[in-house]
């Protein structure tokens, strides 16, 4: 999925109707603004220089507020335009970045900051409002309407279409000068906003222990430091638009000093001049080099919204770069696949899962790092049989984790593979490999809502209560519901009541019960909790087990002596697998492992 | 509103700016009228055919009207931008230092995603206060009445026009623009902020909701709500944008309505036709001066909730007014007394611990077991100072814990929490968060102690310390409570990820650490327990039995079941 052409681009070309009826407004309100200006001058004229009878002027003055009207509509047309345009341009730019984020492989999806992604889906996508709102409009009303002033200035009295003509290159020069320093200016403004934004929500996070070690005047500082970093930032760019505006402000001003100069030398040292004329060009004036000036004012905005797009666009890319790796990655493992269908049968394109299950598993010299200097998974030649029960065993940071999610599709081998039926897993469509897999991780995430919403989020599919309830009931959590008012219907999560780690890992287990899987991925399931819901995960696991393979990361020799193979892991690498006893007899540190185990831990 | 008090307050600490920036405002007003009169003055002029030196005069009166004009402009956009955002990043650090004291209690009712959306957002959106609602109505009054003045010079009727066109577009123009905001009303932030928290918890809820195959439906309802938030912001600008349109058809009326009189009057004889023009340029100039005051409404509504809301997150929560004065000795091991304590969670009806007492003597090591939601981690918190019993006393060495500094007692207490926070940074900045003066080579020790040397002191740690393990974290943890120097040990389950071996070894180290001091351990697993001098079970927020390991073991109670039961998986994985 290469994006050939840029994002602001795929919107501009979307937007083409608009621009028409932009084109075509744009037209009317300069006719409207000369003819304006020439009702005032000629109204002047009548009544000043000519002494007309106000009776005789009323139709005139009729006609004057009817182009006022005019005017005032046509500019409204184009505002809305401009405002519809963005909206647009906002909602599909977001669909991007949603979709970028929510279709997301997992290395992509924990590197980097939350907060920064978050504030490039809302902050820099809404500043990209303004390049539609604002720059679009004014910069079709720029191209269009000072042409029609500068062709009637000529007409009426060519001095002063020269000096405009003349003047008018200056305005647009300044803003492209200072435009260039502006967008990069702007970029850097959106670096210090994402900092900032990751420090805070970090900080936020962390506040309780913060308070504990005393840090939360340093981290203050942080936040201080950062902020008017951010500041510093917005500084930057605004003292650039200012200088930018004093420029253009002064060039007008002179210019406009240049041309009443000019229409009063005419009209009184040669008196080449009607008073009609020099008026209706002075009223004119103004308006072409107001006109110039939101188009510098625009155009400083529009710089801005691309410099927030660039952000988008290359949170976006790096999206189509490793999706690309990711891509070059699968074609090797599709690559081996091809050689394996050769040999092996009934491996199509797009292998089902449900033809057998539950699924027999097969890792294949699998490799896997985070990064190249961080330590490497290693596997040989393991086969896991269908409704096998597997444990991972090993001391912490030895990798088990990392294979569990290897196993799980959620991670992808740099090189081997793992095999599913017989066929390699890439080859599997995601959510029809996701539909038959439970992965209960240490962590489990609980999503603000109620209880009932959170079970049934493991269904895929709508619901009824009983099935929830019924679920909850097997995985224990029935009881605890119980305990609040609300029961189910209590809200939980961020914004609800918090959940102890015994009572998430149940959550877990309750969504489980609901997806009924043919895979079962448990990350140390008994982990931080105590005996009483440890004996309600074994008899739920147990149960959820009987039709499913499993493979658990485990310590608790419970869970080791239950299954049917072991796989033991030192510093990344499986180094040994069988059953307890075989290990037991021929690895010692595993031997020492239970022997601390059974002589019943901590010893002071 | 007491939100906008708030601003007040900050913008008396910018006075210097406002003020330069106000003045600024003014003099660029006042330039611009003049200029334009005068050009209008000058063409008519010169149908009289004057003297040559009066145009020369009023051309470069023209001109440096113009420079004064441009040059003033800048010095006002200069120092009001600079106050404004001067302001901002105070009210940013000061938000954050008053949700300090708020917390743990108000991460449970907030979304931290909204809490982000909050702070930026909503600060970035006071910015409009200062900018647009704080100053310019003074700027506009003031150069109004300047221009209403000099035209009273010339003509009674034309100033009342003035007057006239001064209330509609100051009055009834931002009148009308309010009525519709009403409607608006800060759905547009609502939307924002709802949009905000759902794509934090897409974010951080992303593996299990891609295991769960959610995430195309997450994603359904993140368009959803994006296309909506850019909906209500199209609505609110296009409110904005009739607003501005029309202050801009009341000027042009003014105009229309002083040429209209102007006809009349000259006809009259009580207005010199050469006055004409100037006035009719003075009139298109000076309402533009106040088009900011079309838009004036919608800021202030803007800026209202904005502040309102911020002020909302940080309501204070009831505490008793008695000001903590006592500090506790860091010097030698602290007694710790619960007397009748209770905790309610806010808005639960059942206690998370009911009627607690207990004793820790100094230099005690008891441990709490007990299962998960039994309240023993409230205990640690209330300890701590985190939460306030709801009834009942807490005393550490003897005083009263309402009458302790908080401080005081973090810095006595070498704390391990059950979910440790570790920051972006590097592993020496999370060992060292208290910014103890450690040498690398104490540091790397403890940490070898921990178990960790594969951990360098330079290896990155990223938000939320996502690339360490469970064990690593709660290693990394135990090593810098014990960089600590405190002699109040609070440990919640420190060790419930490591593995058999390594928990053995790490808590040995821990335990030769803490001789003399008091400990308290919460933990799940009974292995080890003989060597604490006092085991207190707990179940649903009571006290079910407390004891040494072996009184407990003979009694045959709650304990002793549990032990049963580890025992058993235990021996049937043995032999």
């Amino acid at each position: 999925m290469k994006r050939k052409t840029s994002l602001m681009s795929q919107q501009m070309s979307a937007q083409r109707k608009n621009m028409v009826l932009l084109a075509v407004l744009s037209l009317a309100l300069g006719a409207a603004i000369i003819s304006q200006a020439a009702l005032l001058a000629e109204a002047v004229q009548r009544i000043f220089v000519e002494r007309a009878s106000f009776s005789s002027v009323v139709l005139l003055l009729g006609t004057l507020l009817a182009a006022m009207a005019a005017r005032t509509l046509l500019s409204y047309g184009n505002g809305k335009i401009g405002l519809r345009m963005a909206a647009d341009a906002k909602r599909n730019m977001r669909a991007a970045v949603l979709r970028h984020l929510t279709h997301a492989d997992m290395p992509s999806a924990l590197s980097g900051q939350t907060g920064g992604k978050v504030s490039i889906a809302l902050d820099a996508v809404d500043e990209a409002d303004s390049y539609f709102s604002q720059y679009m409009p004014r910069m079709m009303e720029a191209a269009m309407i000072p042409l029609m002033i500068l062709a009637v200035a000529f007409f009426q009295h060519a001095n002063t279409g020269f000096i405009m003509l003349l003047t008018a290159p200056f305005i647009p020069l300044f803003m492209i000068l200072v435009g260039l320093k502006t967008k990069a200016k702007s970029e850097q403004k959106y670096e210090q906003l994402a900092e900032f934004s990751g420090t805070f929500l970090d900080s936020l996070q962390g506040l309780v222990t913060l308070k504990l070690f005393g840090r939360t005047r340093r981290q203050q500082q942080e936040i201080e430091r950062s902020s008017i970093g951010y500041r510093d930032a917005t500084m930057g760019i605004l003292q650039i638009a200012f200088t930018n505006t004093f420029m253009l402000e002064s060039i007008v001003m002179l210019s406009i000093g240049i041309v009443a100069l000019e229409l009063a030398l005419q009209l009184l040292v040669f008196d080449s001049l009607a008073f009609h004329t020099a008026f209706f060009l002075l009223l004119l004036v103004p308006e072409y080099y107001s006109l110039l000036k939101n188009t510098g004012t625009a155009f400083h905005s529009g710089r801005t919204s691309m410099g927030a797009v660039r952000k988008v666009d290359e949170m976006l890319a790096t999206a189509s770069s490793r999706s690309g790796l990711a891509d070059s990655g699968e074609g090797a493992a599709a690559k081996a696949g091809t050689q394996a269908m050769a040999s092996k049968d009934g491996c199509r394109a797009a292998p089902a899962v449900g033809s057998a299950l539950p699924p027999a598993l097969e890792l294949n010299h699998v490799r896997f790092s985070y990064a190249p200097e961080s330590f490497e998974i290693k596997t040989g030649r393991i086969a896991i049989g269908p409704g096998e029960h597997t444990a991972i065993v090993g001391k912490s940071g030895s990798g088990k984790t990392t294979l569990l999610n290897l196993l799980s599709g959620l991670l992808h081998p740099a090189s081997g593979e793992i095999l599913v039926n017989g066929c390699p897993l890439v080859e599997y469509d995601e959510a029809s490999w996701f539909k038959h897999v439970s992965y209960i991780t240490q962590h489990p995430y609980i999503f603000a809502g109620t209880f009932a919403e959170n079970i049934a989020i493991g269904a895929g599919r709508s619901v009824s209560r009983t099935e929830i309830e019924q679920a909850a009931e097997e995985a224990g959590l029935a009881a605890v519901a119980a305990q609040f008012e609300q029961g189910f219907d209590t809200l939980v999560g961020e914004g609800g009541r918090g959940l102890s780690g015994g009572e998430k890992q149940r959550l877990a287990l309750a969504r489980a019960f609901l997806k009924r899987p043919a895979l079962i991925l448990f990350d140390e399931p008994t982990v931080g909790l105590d005996l009483h819901t440890e004996r309600i995960l074994q008899r739920s696991i147990a149960a959820l087990a009987e039709t499913a393979t499993m493979i658990t990361v485990a310590h608790r020799l419970h869970t080791i002596r239950n299954a049917d193979k072991l796989l033991f892991m030192e510093n990344g690498a499986v180094v040994d697998s069988g059953s307890h006893e075989e290990l037991l007899k021929r690895l010692p540190p595993y031997a020492e492992m239970v022997r601390v185990q059974r002589k019943g831990g901590m010893a002071v | 509103m007491s939100g906008l008090a708030i601003l007040s307050k900050a913008m008396i600490q910018e006075r210097k700016d406002i003020f330069l920036s106000i003045l600024g405002g003014f003099i660029a007003g006042i330039a611009g009228v003049g200029l334009f009169s005068a050009s209008g003055y000058l063409i008519s002029q010169t149908v009289f055919a004057p003297p040559l030196y009066t145009l020369i005069v009023l051309t470069s009166l023209v001109k440096l009207l113009g420079l004064i004009r441009a040059a003033s402009r800048y010095a006002e956009r200069l120092y009001s931008h600079r106050a404004t955002f001067s302001m901002l990043s105070r009210l940013r650090t000061s938000y954050f230092a008053k949700l300090i004291p708020l917390t743990p209690g108000l991460l449970n009712k907030t979304r931290s995603g909204d809490l982000l959306s909050r702070i930026v957002g909503d600060v970035e959106s006071l910015q409009h206060y200062f900018l647009r609602v704080a100053y310019p109505p003074i700027i506009v009054v003031m150069v109004f009445l300047a221009t209403m003045l000099f035209t009273s010079a010339f003509s009674f009727w034309m100033a009342c026009l003035f007057v006239i066109g001064m209330l509609a577009t100051a009055l009834a123009v931002p009148g009308i623009v309010l009525l519709g905001q009403r409607r608006i009303h800060g759905r547009v932030r609502r939307q924002r902020a709802l949009l905000s928290a759902e794509v934090t918890e897409v974010l951080y809820g992303f593996r299990d909701l891609k295991l769960y195959g959610q995430l195309a439906q997450r994603e359904q309802q993140l368009q959803e709500a994006s296309a909506a938030l850019a909906a209500e912001q199209r609505r609110a600008a296009g409110h904005l944008l009739r607003g501005q349109l029309m202050h801009a058809f009341v000027t042009y009326l003014i105009t229309w309505g002083v040429l209209a009189l102007g006809a009349y009057l000259i006809q009259n004889g009580s207005l010199a036709g050469v006055f004409l023009a100037m006035l009719v340029m003075a009139s298109l100039t000076v309402f533009e001066e106040a088009a900011a005051m079309s838009v004036l409404p919608a800021y202030k509504q803007d800026s209202e909730h904005a502040a309102g809301r911020l002020t909302e997150t940080l309501k204070p929560p009831a505490e008793p007014a008695a000001q903590p004065c006592r500090s506790l000795s860091a010097a030698h091991a602290v007694s710790m007394e619960l007397s009748a304590v209770s905790f309610y969670y806010e808005g639960e009806r059942r206690p998370a611990l009911r009627d607690i007492s207990l004793h820790f003597p100094p230099g005690s090591k008891t441990a709490i077991v007990g299962p998960s939601g039994s309240g023993k981690s409230t205990i640690v918190d209330m300890l701590l100072k985190l939460r306030p019993p709801t009834a009942g006393e807490i005393k550490m060495g003897g005083v009263p814990l309402t009458e302790l500094e908080e401080t005081g007692i973090w810095q006595g207490a070498n704390v391990v929490l059950q979910q440790g926070h570790f920051f972006r940074g590097t592993i020496r900045d999370n060992l060292l968060l208290d910014g103890d003066g450690y040498e690398d080579g104490q540091l790397t020790d403890m940490l070898a102690k921990m178990h960790l040397q594969h951990v360098s002191l330079t290896d990155r740690v990223v938000e939320k310390g996502e690339n360490l393990s469970d064990g690593e974290k709660q290693r990394l943890a135990l090593a810098r409570a014990m960089l600590r120097k405190g002699r109040l040990w609070l440990l919640d389950e420190p060790t419930s990820s490591l593995d058999d071996v390594t928990e053995q070894r790490v808590m040995r180290h821990l335990f030769e650490q803490a001789a003399d001091d008091t400990l308290l351990l919460i933990c799940h697993r009974l292995a080890g327990l003989e060597a604490m001098d006092r085991i207190v079970v707990l179940d649903q927020g009571r006290i079910v039995e407390t004891g040494t390991f072996a009184e407990l073991m003979e009694q045959k109670g709650y304990l002793y079941e549990m032990k049963q039961i580890e025992l058993q998986l235990i021996g049937e994985a043995g032999e």
